[in-house]
């Protein structure tokens, strides 16, 4: 129910303005009474009633809702384009054959260099289709994370942005630690050479 | 603490936003690095579909909305002057997109709803909570030029400058616009209990 006392437009009874009373509840500031308000049954009435009513859209702005899983993917590989993952790495044990995409290697290694303290961004991108690991990296000096497989082994690239300020050769150097690492306890290939190129230092 | 480039929230309602990284992202991008791309996309996926969740008020269109956009963002990167900044122009397709799309459904409903009775979409299990759907369908029910001032700053935690610079307006048009839309939703929200 609605207080007559509580218009959303014109003036109350006590001649305060609606649309301010609107405002003090929308900007979630209900509670502050001014020394008007604080003597005021109309306006108290009125903030009471306004900020029940918009329960609604603070539910709204409350909610954090985040894209569904695979959204964006299809839009993403159609710009991409059609055999964009051409590459796989394999593990061979005593029970079957294992196969891992490069662009999972990518992705790994994308997520293990954006995790190190001082990088503000790195990249990733596949080597082209049918072109070796090795003759890629070596065409493309400026790839972004490139990982080339090839049987149990890989090469990732790495470029990044990184903090201004940080030792860039340390940094380097930590990089190529936690991707190798990383890499190796999750798909069990062996990194043969993680290169890391820094493009830019960002404030 | 965050870094100099990293724009901290004005509060909880945004996450922090780093212009520096976007920057960096934006000009691989725009020379056809599509790993770049992609990160951009990372970074600002959840916000596309948020923004377009609530300037459309249904996950079925917002899903459509965010897809559109990824592809949309891409053809136009190379146009992308880099006068403001990547999150201003990204708000602005975002908004533009959708209210294209709830102006050609308009069109569309106008011409095929006689035939063919609503079904409830996922959407309706997605939204959960009545306060949440009550908010969701009044704010969608806004007159356009109501609903994108209270989706950019009530919602989004934009400022009334950063608003002004997404829909090419003035501070003082968001402000009044603002304003008529708090009122329109108080008056709106009149049966809800």
């Amino acid at each position: 129910m609605t207080s007559p006392a509580a218009p959303t437009e014109g003036r109350l009874a006590c001649g305060r303005e609606a649309d301010a009373l609107v405002a003090q509840v929308a900007e979630g500031h209900a509670e502050r009474l001014d020394d008007h308000q604080r003597d005021c049954p109309y306006c108290q009435a009125a903030l009471a009633e306004f900020d029940r009513l918009w329960a609604p859209v603070r539910a709204v702005s409350a909610h954090r809702p985040q894209a569904p899983d695979g959204l964006l993917d299809e839009a993403l590989r159609s710009i991409r384009g059609v055999a964009s993952d051409p590459e796989f790495g394999s593990i061979t044990d005593a029970r079957g054959r294992t196969r891992i995409s490069a662009r999972v290697v990518e992705a790994l290694a994308r997520h293990l260099a954006s995790r190190v303290p001082g990088v503000r961004v790195a990249l990733t991108r596949l080597v082209a289709a049918g072109a070796g690991p090795e003759t890629s990296l070596i065409a493309d000096p400026g790839p972004d994370v490139v990982a080339g497989v090839a049987g149990g082994s890989t090469v990732v690239a790495i470029t990044l942005a990184a903090d201004y300020g940080e030792d860039l050769v340390d940094l380097g150097t930590r990089i190529r630690a936690a991707v190798a690492d990383g890499v190796r306890a999750s798909t069990g290939l062996e990194p043969v050479a993680v290169l890391v190129h820094v493009d830019d230092v960002l404030l | 603490m965050s870094a100099p480039g990293r724009r901290s929230a004005p509060d909880d309602r945004r996450p922090v936003i780093d212009d520096e990284a976007d920057r960096w992202l934006v000009s691989r991008a725009r020379t056809g690095d599509r790993s770049a791309y992609e990160e951009l996309v990372r970074r600002h996926r959840d916000r596309i579909y948020r923004i377009a969740l609530r300037m459309l008020g249904s996950a079925a269109d917002a899903d459509d909305v965010a897809q559109e956009v990824v592809i949309q963002l891409w053809t136009a990167m190379s146009g992308f002057a880099g006068t403001s900044s990547f999150t201003t122009w990204l708000y602005r397709v975002v908004v533009n997109r959708c209210l294209n799309h709830r102006r050609s459904q308009r069109t569309h409903q106008e011409l095929s709803d006689a035939d063919h009775p609503r079904v409830a979409g996922p959407e309706r299990r997605v939204l959960a909570g009545e306060e949440l759907q009550a908010g969701l369908t009044a704010i969608s029910g806004l007159p356009e030029e109501q609903r994108v001032p209270l989706v950019l700053v009530q919602l989004e935690g934009l400022s009334y400058r950063e608003a002004a610079a997404v829909t090419k307006t003035t501070e003082a048009t968001v402000r009044g616009r603002l304003a008529r839309a708090r009122a329109t939703l108080m008056s709106e929200m009149k049966d809800w209990t």
